[in-house]
């Protein structure tokens, strides 16, 4: 059982600093290892992990969602009001989105995503986050400077466009709907998906072309 | 706690590191940790009590190691503080077997089957409570001002500050008690707070912030 004492706590890692091997692959080779030797895992199924997030469940997921609402009005009102139930209906409810949120940008709104605190994202339809989005920088700055934090992804935004960020700071987990990009009248819903990058669902990007993708 | 992982608005960060290689992990140890944190967890372990290990990392390694050896070093220290490994056998990476009974292991899982696993990871924080949300929607509402030196989802840059009810999300599993043990629900609102309330350098705008804030983090009430 955890006991709850972060003054304990703050030893142990003090005495991990002094005493851990520097190379992060050899810490993380140590604890699956001792987890093997416990019997709590099973390294087959860490792998199977490793498939799933990076062959399966990644932002293409999002992109679908994404191209869903913008060819059906009736599933963007229903993932409007009700994200979790909404992305289930394509099989994508999982990982830290049972309490999804869908924000939607228009000619007057930018909408941006980020985790000050610490680095939540919303895995079953977005995958891992990217490593930006978990640094520092990032995390202090786009609360505080979201234009300038848009302007270093190439993203300017008029002063006419209100920029509203959103602070994971509970279970809630964001996920922003972009613009459909002009000129893509006749593309197919699989065609609209491959328009939907990464970056536009966390809202540093903004602009989707009907000619340029997307996540491949 | 006001501690090193509380960024928001902080300077000093620097530019954004924009370019980075496609795909979900750029180390193949990368791929572990995220595969060994979606299969194993250290036993009666809340979110909340994690996230306070993981912040309680001293400043220079939080900032300055990789992201995910952050999250094995979180583990680790989970792990020694329930019992399950000792620093000895993390520091000498040989398993001692009278440190822990060994578990019968897990049967090994394909991919079809953890993607059916990441489904049924959809967890829920809310329940139904007795209690009355105490504040509405558009209504005005001011943060803590103190903050305390446990576990706490209100920043440091939204304390004290006026805001205003966006939304309501029902009772939610209140983090800073959850971080203790204490697994009790308290209403969440999304408060929504103008830029140039929370930032002084910011002038005439329409930018907004939004965070999700329990009511124990909220007052009607006037500084």
């Amino acid at each position: 059982m955890p006991e709850y004492d972060a003054k304990k706590v703050a030893e142990i890692h003090q005495h991990l600093h002094s005493h851990l091997p520097s190379d992060s692959a050899l810490r993380v080779k140590a604890l699956e290892s001792l987890l093997v030797d416990k019997g709590l895992i099973d390294p087959r199924t860490i792998d199977a992990w490793v498939e799933a997030y990076t062959e399966e469940i990644g932002p293409k997921r999002g992109a679908h969602v994404v191209a869903r609402a913008w060819s059906d009005p009736d599933y963007k009102q229903w993932l409007m009001k009700d994200a979790p139930a909404a992305i289930d209906k394509l099989g994508y409810l999982g990982n830290a989105t049972a309490h999804l949120k869908v924000v939607e940008n228009t000619d007057s709104i930018h909408n941006l995503v980020v985790c000050t605190l610490c680095s939540c994202y919303p895995f079953s339809i977005l995958g891992v986050a990217p490593v930006w989005y978990k640094a520092a920088a990032y995390r202090s700055r786009a609360v505080r400077d979201p234009r300038g934090v848009l302007a270093e992804f190439g993203v300017v935004i008029d002063d006419k466009i209100e920029v509203r960020v959103w602070d994971s700071t509970a279970e809630l987990r964001y996920l922003v709907l972009p613009q459909r990009p002009a000129g893509s009248d006749d593309l197919s819903e699989g065609e609209l998906a491959g328009l939907v990058t990464r970056n536009s669902m966390i809202g540093t990007d903004r602009d989707l072309t009907a000619k340029t993708g997307g996540i491949s | 706690m006001d501690g090193i992982h509380d960024l928001g608005g902080k300077p000093g960060y620097g530019s954004i590191k924009i370019d980075e290689p496609e795909g979900p992990f750029h180390h193949a140890w990368e791929a572990r940790e995220w595969g060994i944190s979606r299969c194993a967890r250290t036993p009666d372990i809340s979110i909340d009590w994690w996230r306070h290990c993981r912040e309680l990392i001293m400043p220079e390694d939080y900032l300055e190691r990789p992201y995910f050896d952050s999250w094995a070093q979180t583990d680790f220290a989970t792990y020694i503080d329930a019992g399950v490994m000792s620093l000895d056998e993390v520091v000498s990476g040989i398993t001692d077997p009278d440190q822990y009974d060994k578990e019968i292991p897990p049967l090994p899982l394909n991919k079809t089957q953890v993607i059916l696993e990441d489904r049924k990871s959809a967890f829920r924080f809310d329940a139904e409570i007795d209690t009355n949300p105490i504040f509405s929607i558009d209504q005005e509402v001011i943060t803590d001002r103190q903050g305390h030196d446990g576990h706490t989802r209100l920043p440091q840059y939204a304390r004290g500050k006026r805001g205003i009810v966006h939304a309501h999300h029902g009772a939610h599993v209140f983090p800073d008690l959850s971080a203790q043990g204490e697994e009790t629900h308290q209403h969440l609102y999304s408060i929504v707070f103008e830029a140039n309330e929370l930032w002084p350098e910011v002038g005439g705008t329409n930018d907004k912030v939004y965070l999700d804030l329990w009511e124990n983090y909220l007052s009607g009430q006037s500084i």
